[in-house]
């Protein structure tokens, strides 16, 4: 007996841990919760056991939601819902990479809170906690944001996004690879294949400096270790003159500028708007003494300040090939044959991938995608529209909270006028009002931890309705007079366990239906169930097991 | 007390039931599908002052949209909403959409074709030809001056032609709003439309989440009773209960919408549910199988009459918020659990009772 207590008191405390350290995970760990202490709750038969699980796991869920809080839809907090439209339909695995891409634009404000669901094939909503109009239209513009495409070969500008044909972009078959792990083939206009001729003439084995949204007035100040992070042999001495050529453009040259090397003073800004592009490192160090000097500062994550250098083996010098604070994400080099000035309509970009066998060819569907998505001027495979939005009034929300929380609350107490009526008896009215209640704090806390929405709180009410069943059942047949106690209490569970079978499995389907304005009920009601033959019956079975005997 | 209904000639309460049933099925024709399912738009309104609903539809029928107002006085204020069918437009637009994706990259491919190999110039005419009617009927429909010939490349014409789908799609409700704003003062507006295209995904996904569903309760209920007649009763059962539920439906004229399916799929779980209960106890208990019947009526009864109290309250949460999707939840299963009490102790107990006495001998 101490013995059981002694477990399920460290398990409450090992969940608790688990839920304070890790919040993104409290749900799921409330779920594991749950089955654990139902397992236990199962296995050990001391009546107490049972309802010191319900207890645990109750006092983990109270714990969630006074240290996180929860979490509601933008119908209960008030917000903001933007459908964006897909351009034509999206397989589920694009669909999950969109979703992504969006998020983590969305998210690029600061707004951790923003949700981006797929709604079927062609749409996919974001939903922002905010009704601010101009972060809206910020994140609108962020959304719809088509990133401009500049191909640089030795400082001048070869390929503009505007002359590619999107619609001939296509990964190369393997029968068309000769000797490469991936490719991608794309035509351009008639004018693009011209200038590309003229730009790139006699430039055989240069760089292609593949830019998505290059700055256009800007400078780059960088520290020898951030240079030279990607290498293994530290800053080489030409690394600084690689750096340099790969920022050059006619009219708009990046100067790059090493830390080391460089007064901050002497550094004077083209206009009233350049940007200095450094690391949240250096700018702790000079951004103020840049802004003094009028520059803009534009703060690069860590590892997009870092440029990956490579050696070039053809020109036997070293050469950036990705450099993602300044937008350039890929140098394929120019093969000699379109280097002659001759136009030429079609061309590949190929190249090899590292790793062996599975990995191999999963870096190569990587880096195929990566072109596809540069040339065709954004990270989104799919292009998209973004519709009209839908705003609910913070006020209005918190008003259908609160009115929603009394509903809640009034269920119970009409349920437990029910009960008290059909029982007449104090002893049983007053677990079944316990239970209903817990089961309604459990269920709160964990769907908290997601999303509340309002198909999850209109099954959070349907648990508790459909909850209190199993209850009555086993009352029911605690006060008949045949058999003995443990027999049917037996009897209650072969039919309780059947029903919540049968009741879980008709939802399951809904569960993995994708179709997201309901699946908040589906996972309510599911969970509604198993809670209750988990936890919360056997709990009750224990405490009321003794009207049997009067 | 209650008398035991079981005692005497049971048979006849399979009449009721029966007679829900043949209602039930003659009213689920004009079952309508909401906006999810067949596309359109849903504008809700946070009135300021009252509103004629009538005049407002009428107004914008004249205005080419078929549309239904409903005006609730909910807790927090007055509230409309409007709710207007897929317009010609919008389908068209969308079908429009579906052509040009799948014709501009053979338009972009035959394009690149011609600068080597002039044999392609024909077809890539024709093909453009076909291509500009598709953006021009688009750009119609937007009502949009531009023309797709005067574009300078295929990138531009790809770019406008989205940007002019969604002209249309928003349009939809800038030309509703248009009409109501002749009719209504209001704090507050928002506004859904689901494409055709969509509206096609939810009702594949329904549809399979049925199959599913179903047959999935079907392996569940023979594996538990393993014998035949009980399970084909249970199944009856639940089959009848969401007959019934959807008959409700269509003669209150509640539309079918994402949360009322979630609503009907719950009623399969909940149905099966009292129908398990009073198989178990008939078929698998000892005594006297009426008087079993009747114990878990009165069981049953309290169980479903827990779940209608519950989703009473939701029914008046909704007309006191008006949130669509609680009524649409709440009202479904209150006709659902109304008529499992009659599918369920008419004619599901009825059929395992016969069963039962047939098999052991009678009584």
């Amino acid at each position: 007996m101490l013995n059981h207590r002694a477990v399920i008191g460290a398990l409450v405390l090992l969940f608790a841990a688990g839920i304070f350290f890790y919040p993104v995970y409290s749900g799921l760990l409330l779920i594991g919760g749950l089955i654990a202490f139902g397992a236990l709750s199962y296995v050990w038969k001391e009546r107490e056991t049972k309802l010191m699980c319900l207890a645990a796991i109750v006092l983990i869920s109270i714990f969630n939601v006074g240290i996180h809080g929860m979490k509601f839809g933008i119908d209960f907090s008030g917000g903001t819902r933007i459908p964006v439209i897909l351009e034509s339909p999206a397989p589920d695995s694009v669909m999950d990479e969109m979703v992504d891409t969006i998020k983590k634009r969305a998210s690029a404000f600061g707004l951790t809170e923003v949700k981006v669901k797929a709604i079927g094939d062609t749409q996919i909503n974001v939903e922002v906690p905010s009704g601010d109009p101009q972060l809206i239209q910020s994140v609108e513009e962020v959304l719809s944001h088509q990133g401009v495409l500049t191909g640089v070969v030795d400082g001048k500008a070869a390929l503009k996004g505007e002359y590619v044909l999107s619609g001939t972009i296509q990964k190369l078959p393997a029968q068309y690879l000769q000797g490469a792990d991936w490719g991608v083939s794309f035509s351009v206009t008639r004018e693009g294949a011209e200038h590309f001729a003229e730009t790139v003439k006699g430039k055989a084995n240069f760089p292609v400096y593949m830019f998505l949204d290059r700055p256009t007035d800007a400078i780059v100040l960088i520290t020898e270790d951030e240079a030279a992070a990607n290498l293994e042999a530290g800053m080489p001495s030409d690394a600084a003159d690689a750096l340099e050529e790969a920022l050059k453009l006619e009219g708009s040259d990046i100067p790059v500028h090493i830390y080391e090397d460089t007064y901050i003073e002497t550094l004077v800004p083209a206009t009233n708007s350049t940007e200095a592009i450094l690391s949240q490192e250096l700018a702790d160090e000079v951004g103020a003494q840049l802004e003094a000097r009028g520059f803009v500062l534009s703060i690069a994550e860590e590892g997009e300040i870092q440029p990956m250098l490579l050696f070039n083996e053809n020109t036997g010098e070293v050469a950036v090939e990705e450099w993602k604070a300044v937008g350039l994400l890929s140098s394929p080099v120019l093969s000699p044959s379109i280097t002659t000035g001759i136009p030429s309509y079609g061309y590949t970009i190929s190249g090899t991938a590292p790793g062996t066998g599975q990995e191999k060819s999963i870096n190569a569907y990587e880096a195929a995608r990566s072109i596809e998505s540069i040339l065709k001027g954004g990270a989104l495979p799919i292009q998209i529209s973004v519709g009209s939005r839908t705003t609910i009034p913070a006020p209005l929300g918190e008003e259908f909270l609160n009115l929603s929380i009394i509903g809640l609350v009034l269920a119970l107490v009409a349920i437990s006028v029910l009960v008290s009526v059909r029982y007449r008896k104090f002893n049983i009215l007053l677990p079944i009002v316990l239970i209903s209640f817990s089961e309604m704090v459990i269920l709160l806390s964990i769907l908290g931890s997601f999303t509340i929405d309002l198909a999850g709180m209109a099954g959070i009410i349907a648990a508790i309705g459909v909850g209190v069943d199993a209850q009555i059942v086993i009352t029911d047949e605690l006060l008949k007079k045949v058999g003995s106690a443990a027999e049917r209490l037996d009897n209650a569970f072969a039919i309780i366990t059947t029903n919540v079978t049968v009741a879980v499995v008709a939802m399951l389907p809904l569960l993995f239906s994708g179709l997201v304005e309901v699946i908040g009920f589906a996972i309510s009601t599911i969970l509604g169930s198993l809670l209750g033959l988990l936890i919360s019956r056997p709990a009750y079975a224990a405490i009321v097991e003794d009207i049997a005997k009067d | 007390m209650i008398p035991n209904i079981y005692k005497g000639e049971y048979r006849y309460l399979v009449v009721i039931p029966l007679i829900l049933i043949l209602i039930s099925l003659y009213f689920i024709p004009g079952l309508q599908l909401g906006v999810d399912f067949r596309g359109g738009t849903l504008i809700t309104l946070q009135l300021t002052s009252s509103l004629d609903g009538d005049a407002l539809s009428e107004d914008l029928l004249s205005n080419g949209f078929d549309a239904k107002v409903q005006v609730f006085e909910t807790g927090v204020g007055s509230k409309a909403e409007v709710e207007v069918s897929q317009t010609g437009q919008m389908a068209e637009a969308d079908e429009l959409k579906a052509q040009f994706n799948e014709l501009i990259g053979e338009v972009e491919r035959l394009e690149a074709y011609t600068y080597t190999n002039a044999s392609y110039t024909v077809e890539y005419g024709e093909k453009k030809e076909e291509l500009y009617g598709i953006a021009n009927r688009m750009f119609d429909l937007a009502g949009l001056n531009t023309r797709a010939e005067l574009e300078p490349s295929l990138n531009e014409l790809r770019k406008d032609f989205i940007d002019s789908y969604l002209v249309v799609y928003n349009a939809q409700v800038g030309r509703i709003m248009e009409v109501v704003d002749r009719h209504a003062t209001y704090s507050a507006y928002s506004s859904e439309t689901v494409s055709p295209a969509l509206s096609t995904h939810f009702l594949e996904k329904a549809f399979w989440v049925v199959a599913a569903s179903a047959v999935l309760s079907v392996i569940f209920v023979f594996f538990f009773f393993r014998t035949l007649v009980p399970s084909l009763a249970v199944l009856l059962g639940a089959f009848s209960d969401i007959v019934i539920a959807l008959g409700a439906m269509s003669f209150f004229g509640l539309p079918l919408t994402l949360p009322s399916f979630a609503a009907l799929l719950m009623l399969i779980g909940f149905s099966l549910d009292t129908d398990i209960l009073l198989t178990m106890r008939i078929i698998k208990r000892k005594g006297d199988p009426r008087e079993n019947a009747f114990d878990s009526m009165k069981t049953g009864m309290t169980m479903s009459i827990t779940a209608i109290v519950a989703f009473s309250v939701l029914l008046i949460l909704s007309n006191i918020t008006h949130i669509a999707t609680y009524y649409e939840i709440a009202s479904v299963a209150l006709a659902g659990l109304v008529g499992d009490l009659f599918a369920t102790w008419g004619l599901n107990a009825v059929l395992v009772l016969w069963y039962k006495e047939k098999t052991s001998g009678g009584k």
